[in-house]
């Protein structure tokens, strides 16, 4: 019985679906080690092997991935979210209350909505601050860093588009206040008519917020996040990598 | 090269065997990476990488949940254009901005001192370029330094700006004094100004001659960051009904500055 049941698992992981799916062995060996991580789409962001240096949690604090989940769970919760909710001033404040007070867990899918946001927010501008006090901005990883002051800003879109979408007194008078800094700059009112739709905050201003909150907005990030982390590994992992221990430095000044 | 080995050698480091892969190398000017040492620096990534990340992940979506079950998110009354709240704030992030606009010109508050601020974080790696002191955090125990009291510097300097100009404003005490650009713009322009050379004036005449890009750069960061914290915090905790300044425990009419997260 036990040799026929160790039988058919071979056959089973010998077939060729199975080797397909499963282009590795158990990574309990160096060459199973390396190949989960170069056949696979999300183990591949990272490298074979790591410094050591730069998992240590004190350095990085893994405020980046913090980020990178918060948006994860925002996205996942907000399409749930989108199951009931409509984009009308009419409908929109009702459907929230609706989502409170009768859908299972709908209080909590909304408030772990809310706090996530303003959590990735809290973590996008720690971790910057993060990049900046390490010196992980330096070359090769200017325009990483760039692109990181970008992520920010559409992080901060994000977060301000979504904000409308209650539409009850908070949200009304936050996206009021917010947009009317704009009409201060050239071309201000312009902008701001733009993004409302019309001079005040109302029907077009809440269809508009609502779809560059739901499409627009994460779709860039989903796409600058990727190009984000793409740019990490292609710099050279993380800036810890690059500070030289004893042996390094000896070494260098041996060489030169 | 190649003509001066034996054909014995030859065979043994190129075979040709299909399992065999090449890569084409090239010797390039760079700082060495693994001379004389081996990789013993660096683990295998999976696992313990992948376990780390997943630890971070449950940890921080665990507190989310937790948090989200003790405090639910604001909802107010029904949206209303005729019916404006008091104090009207914009979201907490952007409470920064909205503070400073109680002190200058909107056009410097809102888009001047803002695009500025995003302009700086966009050059401060093509300013300060050197590769030196890059993963180590302050970069040194004097870029420590400074950045401690610079922090605290800022943090001083900023509340004092906020509590002075609260209460000795320029642009009504001088109204029918100086034109509006005077005491709107150029006034809290080159107060800001000068809050935030200081520190960099300071920097230099301590220095004793040498020219460090970093420390100049983490002096103006750390005072973007601690300028942007003491605003926002003021923005939005201690600015209660009619934008005053308040204690946030003793707001009036019963305002609670946690309601509007």
């Amino acid at each position: 019985m036990k040799n026929l049941l160790q039988n058919l698992w071979e056959q089973i992981t010998n077939s060729r679906p199975w080797k397909s799916f499963f282009r590795h062995g158990w990574p309990d060996n160096p060459l199973d080690r390396s190949l989960i991580m170069t056949t696979n789409i999300f183990f591949h962001l990272h490298p074979v092997r790591v410094n050591k240096k730069s998992i240590r949690v004190a350095y990085s604090l893994g405020l980046g991935i913090i980020t990178t989940v918060m948006y994860i769970i925002l996205a996942l919760t907000g399409i749930l979210l989108m199951f009931y909710y409509v984009p009308s001033t009419e409908l929109a404040y009702f459907d929230i209350i609706t989502l409170q007070t009768k859908v299972p867990f709908g209080q909590l899918l909304r408030n772990m909505h809310r706090w996530g946001a303003h959590m990735m927010v809290l973590s996008a501008v720690l971790h910057m601050v993060r990049v900046f006090y390490t010196g992980a901005y330096k070359p090769p990883r200017e325009f990483n860093w760039v692109v990181g002051v970008f992520l920010l800003i559409l992080t901060l879109a994000g977060s301000f588009t979504g904000y409308l979408l209650p539409w009850d007194q908070l949200a009304f008078w936050a996206i009021t206040v917010g947009t009317s800094v704009a009409t201060y700059a050239p071309g201000g009112k312009i902008i701001k008519t733009i993004l409302l739709g019309g001079p005040e905050v109302g029907q077009s201003a809440l269809t508009r917020f609502y779809g560059l909150h739901v499409m627009v907005v994460p779709g860039i990030l989903f796409l600058v996040i990727a190009l984000h982390i793409w740019r990490v590994r292609k710099d050279g992992g993380l800036a810890a990598n690059e500070v030289k221990d004893d042996v390094e430095m000896e070494a260098e000044d041996g060489s030169n | 090269m190649a003509a001066t080995k034996k054909p014995q050698e030859k065979e043994q480091s190129f075979t040709q065997s299909s399992r065999k892969t090449y890569s084409l190398v090239e010797v390039v000017k760079a700082p060495t990476t693994m001379v004389d040492k081996g990789p013993d620096n660096t683990i295998f990534a999976f696992p313990i990488v992948a376990i780390l990340e997943l630890i971070i992940a449950l940890g921080s979506t665990l507190f989310l949940v937790l948090f989200s079950l003790l405090k639910n998110a604001p909802l107010e009354e029904h949206a209303n254009a005729l019916l404006t709240t008091d104090p009207a704030k914009a979201p907490w992030y952007l409470m920064g901005l909205q503070e400073m606009l109680e002190h200058m010109h909107p056009t410097l508050a809102g888009i001047i001192l803002p695009t500025l601020s995003v302009l700086f974080l966009i050059a401060i790696p093509y300013i300060d370029h050197s590769r030196e002191g890059a993963g180590v955090w302050f970069t040194s125990k004097r870029g420590k330094r400074i950045v401690g009291w610079t922090a605290l510097y800022t943090t001083i300097a900023m509340i004092g700006f906020v509590i002075l100009d609260h209460n000795f404003p320029p642009r009504e005490l001088l109204r029918d004094i100086l034109p509006n650009l005077v005491t709107q713009s150029i006034i809290p322009g080159t107060i800001m100004a000068f809050l935030v050379i200081l520190p960099v004036l300071f920097l230099w005449r301590f220095k004793k001659g040498t020219t460090n890009a970093r420390e100049v750069i983490l002096v103006l960061f750390t005072v973007l960051f601690f300028t942007a914290i003491v605003l926002t915090l003021t923005g939005f905790l201690f600015r209660g009904p009619g934008f005053e300044l308040y204690m946030p425990w003793a707001m009036p009419n019963g305002y609670n500055p946690f309601d509007g997260l």
